[in-house]
């Protein structure tokens, strides 16, 4: 019933449509005008259109910027990502500059130029000079931005591997992550696909002497200030694990290991207190994966070394869990 | 359009494809060059012997159809050699045939259980060869049709010519591929 | 070709060789894929807003896959986001665009009778149209269409277990994509081999008007990227149904180990992308042309800086085809290889700064007109601003690791890339209706889609961004699993607000387009009073272009408002006066 009244109400209002055109049509047959012709009344209003509705874009993008900037993420709360934040500003700013001065001149240009008839435009069909400078000058801008962004780049990606850091893998599958501890020896056991069964999620062979004192999490706990590094396996299609409080992000790839190493800086119970109690650091999905995409979630907690050495404590090994345990 | 000009176009719609085709090669060689340096397992095979007499083969066809224009303009029938060329080719097929066999035989596989990415781009890039070289013995077929008739001469064989651009592509995209799949 | 066959209907109308009728049989068939399309972004934009409320447009599609159950659940939701990828990408956008206008602008604008070859180009029509069938097939299949993605990457296109979509779905899109491949590149054989040779007297590659340019290194692009494409979806193929490991190793599916060991997805997004970002200029590089064109002709003034447009074109062209790493900055890959992408997608900012700075240039002083053609040639210049900034921010690697795969690269290609090229679209559709059907499109109607699209998809995209600085990754059936998404319902709903406001104002440009075909007011021969070739040809359609001799050309197609001049265009035809010398 509903259909058959949307498919009536559709074709009233194609006729009424075209009834209306033949009307506007037919009175400016009469008043011998081409109804199609750009007037300078057209120009006049679509100029002036240009500079309302131009200028209003702009202060809509203003608008968003301040209504919705608490939504933003809150800053980086790893070493290396303060530094990519400090280039996403300026990056930012850069471009917010570029596109506050091209679009008011674009629009500027629209209203200032919109034509009339008695006027003729300047024939002005190339300069060198002018051609010259519109390239040289984003050249120098963007070298320079390609520099810094190289910088910060290989410092995001080259880790040192120190003493301290905590190997760390995490498992992705449809649709959960699985980690997994590198224990006191802090060398992770080997692991194969062929191995995976009943209670061994992740396939780790047990007759690797690193395994023995590995351990499984369903959440992930790190210690503040201290360097970590992500080794990341897939056992079914490609996910990429999103961290992106930490400005972390990896693809995770079946048949490969990739691996990602960063130094959170914040405690969770100190975001908390900056962002609300409901704060929680996040582990996302950010591949397309399957039909649970969407909920495909890890939980990190930051603390401090002792809160940490107590949950780690309280963790089975692998050995524990999945030789002696029936 | 005139004749010339006609002849000029057809020729050059052939060349472009060419090169489109030669993209396909490349990508497809470039994905062998990048897995084999990835690959954990890669098993190294060996060229059967079969590859070796359809190399000779088709080198042979190859250069025998330098052998139409001089004959053409000799006023001469060409039915004869386009006719060899075309056996030449269905000889080819046939070794590259031969060839999988012998490569099944030896335990490569192009696809299941016990069969290895090295394998499977051997077989890919050898099928996709001979699914275009079909192409070409579709129109070495037209044109043997066509010289037994003697509707060709020294001022009228586009058709001849275009097949003959075409093959000699395909025998040099073969020799790469041999090259690249023996030696590399 | 310049004797006329006798036509009827069926040699006019579905077999046809002339190039204009085949131009106008891609556009239709483009417009139908984009209405499609676009019902499809209308549907998940409304789960977006509403999740989990199933809406009439929802009811509207067709399909076996939808009967199983009520409402749309992230299966399906999946599939309408990778088939609204697929049909706007491949359909709209490639075949939409640059079939329409290479097949009608090329012959009409260098001189020539038509294609180099009608057949091939009437193959690769055919070839486009039978895709489409497969891929609009697909829908009707229990399982449903792909779902993995527009960039379909294994394993998780090639296992069925992972996702209903591909089983059949899956093979049906890869059959389909080989078609319109095949169709593409027979498409782009002829356009190349027409620019050419066919060109006619006095039209040097320095005269030609930069839409044939642009179309001319679409199309070289094409030749060279989509056999990669093929390639690529052959070894999916293989992968899929014959058991071959090219893309897959150590995999557990549904609770079994699979067989295939050694083969690298990683292998797949390289041949992808390899294809895949030529794809955006072949997509970007038409409708920049048709603007080059639209905005010279209506700001009565020449294009500024021809050579350094031309140049820039040739530039964006080449490194177009060494920059596709960085659609694959997170994969792991080596970060020395993520330096140099970097690099080089960088670098494509100069080549388009100068675009921009050219049209910048040919407003100024101009005597604008704003016919509904400039406005969304306006539009492009506009969304190619504000689009291409955002690339610097995402081709910068360091940057990628946080907005990679957010909806801020959704915003932005959508910008860039979307709004870019359809305003292109339509600017084409409207500028060159009058030659197309020698009927007139309804100028105030043109002005209404112009505001309510140019408004609506500002309102759409823009926020997009916001989205993503929050963190958002796109692809999400719903924001409700994770708190801290909870304050961003506020903008889906705005941003759906739009996309649903901006749907309805394309009714009024398809009520346009076809009123006009046949109740239009009568065009005249050059209302647009333009220099180039294709308004010296008579306002009925005829084959072979121009009635007697080929014109014969003197001079760019630039020369508006030249000083010396009685009128302020002369046509390229139009001889160089004594002592006049060239722009």
């Amino acid at each position: 019933m509903t259909n058959i009244l949307i498919v009536v109400v559709v074709i009233l209002l194609v006729a009424t449509l075209v009834q209306i055109l033949r009307v506007s049509e037919l009175l400016s047959e009469i008043k011998n005008k081409d109804v199609n012709e750009v007037t300078d009344k057209d120009n006049n209003t679509q100029g002036i259109l240009f500079l309302i509705v131009g200028f209003g874009f702009l202060i809509f993008v203003v608008w968003q910027m301040v209504t919705w900037n608490h939504l933003l993420l809150p800053p980086a709360s790893s070493v290396h990502g303060t530094q990519i934040d400090f280039l996403m500003k300026i990056s930012m700013g850069l471009i917010l500059v570029v596109f506050f001065v091209l679009s008011p001149i674009l629009f500027y240009f629209l209203y200032k130029y919109r034509g009339k008839k008695s006027n003729k435009a300047y024939f002005f069909s190339h300069n060198n000079k002018l051609e010259v400078l519109w390239t040289v000058i984003p050249t120098i801008i963007l070298t320079a931005l390609i520099i810094f962004g190289l910088k910060t780049w290989d410092k995001a990606m080259n880790v040192e591997l120190t003493e301290s850091t905590t190997i760390i893998e995490v498992y992705g599958q449809q649709f959960n992550w699985t980690a997994r501890y590198s224990g006191l020896d802090n060398n992770l056991g080997k692991a194969n696909f062929k191995l995976v069964k009943g209670r061994n999620t992740l396939g780790v062979d047990m007759l690797d002497a690193n395994a023995a004192d590995d351990k499984m999490a369903r959440e992930v706990h790190l210690v503040i200030d201290q360097p970590v590094l992500l080794k990341f396996r897939s056992q079914d299609v490609i996910h990429s694990a999103f961290l992106p409080h930490f400005r972390v992000q990896m693809n995770c790839v079946p048949g490969m290991t990739t691996q990602f190493g960063f130094t959170p800086t914040k405690t969770t119970a100190q975001m908390k207190e900056s962002e609300g109690e409901d704060f929680e650091y996040i582990l996302l999905c950010n591949k397309i994966c399957g039909a649970s995409h969407y909920n495909m979630q890890l939980k990190f907690i930051v603390e401090t070394q002792e809160e940490y050495d107590l949950w780690l404590a309280s963790q089975e090994n692998l050995e524990t869990k999945l030789l002696t345990q029936k | 359009m005139d004749i010339a000009l006609r002849n000029t176009v057809k020729k050059q719609l052939l060349w472009v494809a060419l090169v489109s085709i030669s993209m396909f090669f490349a990508s497809m060689l470039s994905a062998f060059i990048v897995e084999k340096a990835d690959v954990v397992n890669w098993k190294v095979f060996i060229l059967p012997d079969q590859f070796e007499i359809s190399t000779v083969i088709i080198l042979v066809s190859s250069f025998l159809l330098f052998f139409i224009k001089p004959l053409l303009k000799r006023g001469k029938s060409i039915f004869g050699l386009v006719f060899i060329v075309l056996i030449l080719g269905i000889l080819f097929s046939y070794f590259q045939i031969k060839g999988w066999q012998q490569l099944t035989n030896e335990g490569v596989y192009l696809t299941g259980i016990g069969s290895n990415v090295a394998g499977s781009f051997l077989y890919i890039l050898t099928l996709t060869h001979l699914l275009h070289l079909v192409g070409g013995l579709v129109g070495l077929c037209i044109s043997t049709i066509k010289s037994k008739q003697n509707l060709y001469s020294i001022n009228n064989y586009l058709g001849l010519e275009l097949t003959s651009i075409y093959w000699h592509f395909l025998t040099i995209l073969w020799i790469i591929l041999f090259t690249f799949l023996k030696f590399y | 070709m310049s004797e006329h066959h006798k036509e009827n209907f069926i040699t006019k109308y579905v077999f046809t060789q002339d190039h204009k009728m085949i131009a106008k049989q891609f556009l239709i068939t483009g417009m139908f894929m984009a209405v499609v399309g676009m019902l499809m972004s209308a549907i998940f934009r409304v789960q977006l807003a509403n999740p989990g409320e199933s809406s009439i447009l929802y009811n509207l599609l067709p399909g076996a896959w939808l009967n199983d159950s009520g409402g749309l659940n992230p299966d399906k939701y999946l599939a309408l986001v990778t088939m609204h990828g697929t049909i706007l990408v491949f359909w709209v956008l490639t075949a939409g665009l640059s079939g329409t206008f290479a097949n009608f602008l090329i012959p009409l604008q260098i001189g020539a009778r038509d294609m180099a070859s009608g057949f091939l180009n009437m193959l690769s029509y055919w070839f486009f149209f039978i895709a489409t069938v497969v891929l609009l097939s697909s829908l009707f299949v229990e399982t449903g269409p792909a779902s993995g993605g527009w960039t379909i990457y294994p394993p998780l296109s090639a296992l069925p277990q992972a996702i209903p979509g591909s089983g059949t779905g899956m093979t049906l899109w890869l059959i389909s994509i080989t078609l319109f491949v095949v169709g593409s590149l027979l498409g782009g054989l002829n356009y190349i081999v027409t620019i050419l040779n066919l060109r006619t007297i006095g039209m040097t590659m320095q005269r030609l008007p930069l839409t044939v340019w642009a179309l001319l290194i679409t199309a070289i692009l094409g030749v060279l990227s989509f056999p990669v494409l093929l390639s690529c979806g052959l070894l999916l193929i293989f992968d899929r149904s014959f058991g071959t490991s090219f893309y897959l190793s150590d995999i557990i599916i549904g609770g079994e180990a699979l067989h295939n060991e050694g083969g690298s997805p990683i292998l797949f997004e390289h041949l992808f992308w390899f294809l895949g970002h030529p794809e955006v200029y072949i997509i970007l590089l038409p409708a920049l042309g048709i603007v080059s064109e639209v905005i010279a002709v209506n700001s009565r003034k020449p294009i500024f800086g021809y050579k350094a447009m031309v140049g820039a074109l040739l530039l964006i062209a080449f490194l177009s085809f060494i920059v596709w790493g960085h659609h694959m900055f997170m994969t792991g890959m080596n970060p020395f290889l993520g330096s140099v992408f970097t690099f080089t997608t960088l670098l494509i900012a100069i080549p388009s700064a100068v675009k921009v700075f050219n049209y910048l240039a040919t407003l100024w002083r101009g005597n604008i007109r704003f016919t509904p053609a400039m406005l969304f040639a306006i539009g492009t210049v506009s969304a190619f601003i504000t689009g291409g900034l955002t690339g610097i921010i995402l081709g910068d690697s360091a940057l990628d690791i946080n907005v990679h795969d957010t909806y801020f690269v959704v915003g932005h290609f959508h910008i860039v890339m979307g709004l870019s090229a359809i305003y292109g679209m339509f600017a084409g559709v409207y500028h060159w209706f009058p030659k197309m059907y020698g009927r007139m499109m309804n100028k105030n109607l043109g002005y209404l889609h112009f505001w309510g699209t140019f408004i609506c998809a500002y309102g759409v995209f823009f926020p997009m961004h916001f989205l993503g600085l929050a963190g958002l990754p796109r692809r999400y059936y719903s924001n409700s699993a994770f708190p801290m998404f909870d304050g961003l319902s506020d903008i889906n709903e705005l941003i759906t607000f739009f996309a649903l406001a901006g749907a309805i104002f394309q009714v009024f440009f398809l009520f346009n387009f076809f009123y006009s075909i046949f109740k239009g007011t009568k065009a005249t021969q050059n209302p647009w009073k333009s220099n180039t070739l294709e308004w010296t040809t008579p306002v009925e359609r005829i084959h072979g272009n121009w009635p007697g001799e080929l014109p014969v050309v003197t001079r760019w197609a630039y020369d508006y408002s030249k000083p010396g001049a009685d009128e302020d265009f002369i046509l390229q035809t139009e001889p160089l006066k004594e002592g006049e010398i060239e722009h």
